[in-house]
């Protein structure tokens, strides 16, 4: 009966990655669980208290105090404001350095390496870091989470840029230039028609990640919604805690539904 | 490239008066000007409304080269300590990807239409996952810290919530992608449903798996390194209490290491992403 032989669905090639792949998981599995203790069957034995905790402690979601309700939406509008306005200026910012990022279009290619390793340094530096360093020399504000998200966010675009450059336009740009068009001419003609729905793409998503980070650079003092929800977890006041999350997530779904069809409308 | 010869003919070749040939395409997106202009407007309110005392922050200036100078200037004393943070931050940030991973790809199954036809359990999950990748990790973490304590527990269980968020919605995404006929032809053949997904579903969107897995660990290490920041162990704790402390070299050296981490991670993932490509 058992003579038959089962035929492998799989290539051969695919199941040495395939089991490769599962190795390392398991052994680095293994490896950082020894090191942070981490158990779950521990969390799984707590787990009555967890959920006791939350259903006592964050439900129902309660609204803040009435003279708050106000508050709470303006610092909702800050968050909005903090992560349009510096999402732009980095974009505008990362535009004109990403033109100078590639070597197929910059007027300096030697250059190029430099700008490229620059941005790729500030990018690697979360917002958070930028923020705290920056707190600790200009103070708390929503300045200086202001210039914390426009960081991190120029850095992001700059390589963002330079990749939609690298990707689309070199044939144009080269023939341009053979017939002797100047660098602000072949910026004009050759890579903003051609890159602009990109760049306008990237924008976007550096807009979605930066409603989410705003939010954070918030809760460290920038200000906004993340810096109240933080002060009602602060004041153990969980209930109002869980309508504010509440509000943070219709906030970055709206945005991101708003986004994602501005996109689609700009990629048609 | 038919794309771009298709503008070509449609382009239309006028002569202005200097001689000059005129090349603007006809086929132009009018949306876009709209969208920079409104854009534009945006930000000016946006920037208004914010109010930011730009005199005020611009007489700092000097502070900030100071404290880079200072920061500049590593100092390696408390090495040990951050090394040990680091590897922390690095076992929290894995440990998360794994379980994350796992549950992903579980819930992934249970999101995508093709594979559960139930109505409305995809759905369900879709719109439960939604919600939790709306809310950002910190906020997360911060939950679990005030729910389990202080510790690594409330750092992986905080970086799972919305880890696993991002890889249902984006496994989901890929077992969509697969042709019915392919499913259909296993099915139709006998083969039951966990099989199928085992021996079809999984090694067909296999490597968009690992490009996703490449990419969420890059992000995970860097939201790892910051959560040290809201109260949780590693790396983020060390660089925040040493800001704090005016103690610029040790910080300096802490992020110094984050960045080299990062670098790494990202190196590692484009080399990947090239050989399975």
């Amino acid at each position: 009966m058992s003579e038959y032989k089962k035929i492998s669905v799989m290539a051969r090639g695919q199941k040495r990655l395939y089991t490769g792949f599962i190795v390392v998981i398991i052994v680095l599995f293994v490896l950082t669980s020894i090191y942070t203790n981490f158990n779950p069957v521990i969390l799984i034995q707590n787990g009555e208290a967890f959920v006791e905790f939350i259903v006592n402690d964050f439900f129902p979601p309660a609204l803040p105090k009435e003279s708050r309700i106000m508050g709470v939406f303006s610092s909702v509008l800050v968050t909005l404001a903090l992560a349009v306005s510096s999402t732009t200026i980095a974009a505008v910012l990362a535009f004109f350095v990403a033109l100078f990022g590639s070597e197929r279009v910059s007027v300096f290619p030697r250059f190029a390496k430099v700008v490229r390793g620059f941005a790729t340094f500030l990018r690697n530096i979360p917002a958070l870091v930028w923020a705290f360093i920056l707190f600790s020399s200009l103070g708390i504000g929503t300045g200086v989470g202001f210039i914390a998200l426009l960081i991190s966010s120029f850095a992001f675009m700059v390589r963002a840029f330079v990749e939609t450059m690298e990707d689309v336009s070199h044939d144009c740009v080269e023939s341009l230039a053979a017939v002797g068009a100047t660098f602000p001419q072949r910026v004009a003609q050759a890579i903003l028609p051609s890159c602009i729905n990109g760049f306008l793409s990237w924008y976007l998503y550096c807009i979605e990640v930066n409603i989410r980070a705003s939010t954070v650079v918030g809760m460290v003092g920038g200000g906004g919604v993340g810096l109240t929800l933080f002060s009602y977890i602060k004041g153990f006041k969980y209930d109002v805690a869980f309508s504010i999350i509440l509000l943070i997530a219709v906030m970055v779904i709206a945005v991101d539904r708003i986004t994602g069809s501005l996109r689609k409308e700009i990629n048609r | 490239m038919n794309k771009d010869r298709e503008e070509v003919i449609n382009s239309s070749v006028v002569i202005c008066r200097g001689g000059k040939i005129k090349v603007t395409s006809r086929e132009k997106n009018r949306f876009i000007p709209a969208f920079i202009t409104a854009a534009a407007v945006l930000t000016i309110i946006s920037l208004w409304y914010l109010d930011i005392e730009w005199i005020k922050l611009a007489s700092r200036i000097p502070d900030v080269g100071n404290v880079f100078w200072k920061l500049a200037h590593f100092n390696f004393d408390k090495l040990d300590l951050i090394l040990e943070a680091l590897i922390e931050t690095i076992s929290i940030a894995v440990l998360s990807l794994i379980y994350s991973l796992v549950m992903g790809i579980v819930f992934g199954m249970l999101g995508s239409r093709n594979i559960i036809k139930t109505k409305g359990v995809a759905v369900l999950v879709q719109s439960l996952f939604t919600f939790f990748r709306a809310v950002p990790t910190p906020v997360w973490v911060l939950l679990m810290l005030v729910c389990l304590g202080m510790g690594p527990e409330a750092g992986v269980a905080g970086l799972c919530v919305h880890t696993t968020a991002f890889f249902t919605k984006s496994f989901a995404q890929s077992f969509e992608d697969i042709p019915a006929e392919t499913l259909e032809a296993l099915e139709s053949t006998g083969t039951n449903k966990l099989s199928v997904f085992v021996n079809a579903v999984l090694p067909a969107s296999f490597s968009q798996i690992i490009a996703w897995t490449g990419m969420r660990l890059e992000t995970n290490f860097s939201e790892c390194a910051i959560l040290g920041m809201v109260g949780a162990g590693g790396v983020g704790f060390v660089i925040s209490r040493n800001l704090q402390n005016y103690d610029y070299g040790t910080a300096g050296l802490a992020i110094f290491l984050v960045f080299i981490i990062a670098y790494f991670i990202e190196r590692l993932f484009v080399t990947i992403k090239k050989r399975i490509a």
